[in-house]
């Protein structure tokens, strides 16, 4: 399919673009750059990853952009005001955690107005001008990833900057001290030790060489260097692993609620998270359900067989494109994993209920399609 | 490590056909890829999709043994677990089912792996490779740490045969002429002279019988 006459998520407009070029410093992927001989910014959208950083940056705003744009986020807080009734906003960066239980225990706060977002890199200093000045909010928490695992690479920095600006500018006017605060976390692997059947798959497949095998002892792991991806976890032979907030008894849980929930034929979708944004009403369809994934590399052979178990009919997986995968191999070993299983399955006569797809946010209407295709497909096989 | 592939579903469901209670035991030794206990549960999650699609539906109970080719680990670890249980289903290689067999004499014990070969993984190219035929009797000494039994497909001594091409066997363009191989390490490291020596016939007896060597 061509890609050219594709809808994108993200919009240069030349006419209100003054080449200040800040966003061509910003973007972590080069997918906006300044022509050397004409002077002028161009974007190059297949290198686009929809982090946003460029969008919060511009002063012009020449850029437009698909998902999660200040208006939208806007028009959500004052909804979400006064449905949650209170005066303190918790943004978390998508990268954190799948729900805001964790959230509340880190922050030590249970009442608070709730934000998930695809990286916080995204979020304009006005936006939080405006919701503190115009929605009565006294408190903004955001819960970051660490720096140097920011998924998007510059967003969590970015942000940090934004905020000490910010909080200086609103102790000014009398807004008092920290208004805005931020804590960084980022999920990490966690071992029991006493499982490990030193096989050594976490060691081969982590592609931040934090576990380590070294004479008879059980596979010990660097925290400092894991970023959750969840590949060793979903991998490990031994169910020695587990990652912090997306616990294998955390997603069973979801399959099961969802496999109650929702209407024939049933189908169910393991997302990464970076594959393609969730809208910010959520998504809605009576026979769809959706898990998002810290990475592809998280889907589990095991979850997938549990979803079928319980009467789901077909299982979609959206991955990144290989290449495009936030946490390097992620995505190649999802897809190698599924075909696995699917050929298993085949051998049941369910092969078809199983299906991968590579999707890019770029192009918002992609993940759709897919899903599309794939309902069709299983309510067909059903009759 | 021994190289294993699961049967297809079809022939471990048909084996499990008059069956209804199943003990799964993974294991945790050798076998590779490895079966222990999460594959024990995939294994259990598919036989019973299928046994659904069948009318049939088991009563799956999943654990995983050490190793399941120790007698003592093998009973140890299974004995409490079988209250109830037609059959156990084992993730072992061919070992594994025997030694749990004989600690379970009254129970029916079946396979749901094909055990292939002692092999080796490379992991970078995903592939698993037999690297030692157990022949009793090792040479690697003087082949250069690259087994002839395990790898020439005549199992040759003194090799290379006309069938080697280009450092390719006859028998596949993608398979390594072993001795090739070791002719070239040998030359590298310069041992080839090790080839020089002469030894005796060699007891092909060794890797006949069924063997027995004291714990």
């Amino acid at each position: 399919m061509s890609s050219i006459s594709q809808e994108v998520a993200l919009h240069l407009n030349e006419e209100y673009c003054s080449s200040c070029s800040i966003c061509a410093s910003l973007c972590p992927f080069e997918a906006i750059k300044k022509d050397p001989q004409t002077g002028k910014t161009t974007l190059e959208i297949e290198k686009c990853q929809v982090c946003g950083i460029c969008y919060s940056a511009c002063p012009a705003q020449a850029l437009s952009i698909g998902y999660y744009d200040a208006d939208s986020l806007f028009r959500y807080l004052e909804r979400a005001r006064k449905e949650y009734d209170s005066d303190r906003l918790l943004i978390m960066c998508k990268g954190v955690a799948p729900d805001f239980k964790l959230a509340g225990e880190l922050l030590g706060i249970s009442k608070f107005i709730p934000l998930s977002v695809p990286c916080v890199g995204r979020l304009p200093e006005d936006l939080f001008l405006r919701t503190l000045t115009k929605l009565e909010v006294k408190k903004i928490y955001l819960l970051v990833c660490e720096e140097d695992f920011c998924r998007f690479e510059k967003g969590s920095r970015i942000t940090g900057r934004k905020i000490r600006a910010l909080n200086l500018l609103l102790e000014q006017f009398g807004y008092g001290e920290e208004v805005i605060s931020l804590k960084r976390y980022t999920p990490k692997v966690k071992a029991d030790r006493d499982k490990c059947i030193k096989c050594g798959n976490c060691v081969f497949y982590c592609p931040y060489e934090s576990a380590k095998l070294v004479g008879s002892e059980a596979a010990k792991f660097n925290l400092d260097s894991c970023r959750g991806c969840g590949l060793c976890i979903a991998l490990c032979p031994a169910m020695a692993l587990e990652l912090e907030n997306w616990e294998g008894e955390f997603i069973s849980a979801s399959i099961s609620r969802l496999a109650s929930q929702i209407k024939e034929p049933k189908i169910l979708i393991f997302r990464c998270q970076w594959a393609a944004f969730p809208p910010l009403d959520g998504e809605f369809s009576e026979n769809v359900g959706i898990i998002d994934l810290p990475c592809a590399g998280r889907v589990d052979t095991l979850h997938i067989l549990e979803a079928l178990g319980k009467g789901i009919k077909g299982i979609l997986i959206a991955a990144c494109p290989e290449d495009e995968c936030k946490l390097k191999r992620g995505s190649k070993e999802a897809r190698r994993s599924v075909e696995a299983l699917k050929e298993r399955l085949g051998q049941i006569g369910l092969g078809e209920r199983l299906h991968f797809c590579s999707v890019a946010p770029r192009y918002p209407q992609s993940f759709n399609q897919e899903l599309e295709r794939f309902k069709v497909e299983i309510e067909r096989s059903q009759g | 490590m021994i190289i294993t592939a699961q049967k297809p579903l079809e022939e471990i469901l048909n084996s499990l056909s008059p069956y209804n209670s199943i003990l799964i035991a993974g294991c945790d030794g050798c076998t590779q890829p490895p079966r222990g206990l999460k594959e024990a549960n995939i294994l259990a999650q598919l036989l019973g999709l299928a046994g659904k699609q069948r009318g049939k539906s088991f009563k799956f109970k999943v654990i995983t043994v050490p190793k399941q080719c120790d007698s003592f680990l093998a009973a140890t670890s299974l004995k409490p677990e079988i209250e109830g249980i037609d059959a156990i289903l084992s993730l072992g290689c061919g070992v594994g089912v025997q030694t749990i067999t004989e600690v379970l004499p009254d129970l029916i014990v079946l396979p749901a792996q094909n055990a292939l070969f002692i092999g080796g993984e490379n992991r970078e190219e995903d592939v698993l490779l037999e690297r030692c035929a157990a022949c009793g009797d090792c040479l690697l000494e003087y082949t250069g740490g690259i087994c002839p039994i395990a790898r020439c497909a005549k199992h040759l001594l003194n090799g290379p045969c006309g069938g080697s091409q280009d450092g390719k066997c006859e028998v596949s363009p993608d398979r390594p002429c072993a001795w090739q191989q070791i002719i070239e390490r040998l030359s590298k490291m310069g041992r080839l002279d090790k080839l020089e020596e002469i030894k005796p016939p060699r007891n092909w007896n060794l890797n006949l019988a069924q063997r027995k060597s004291q714990g």
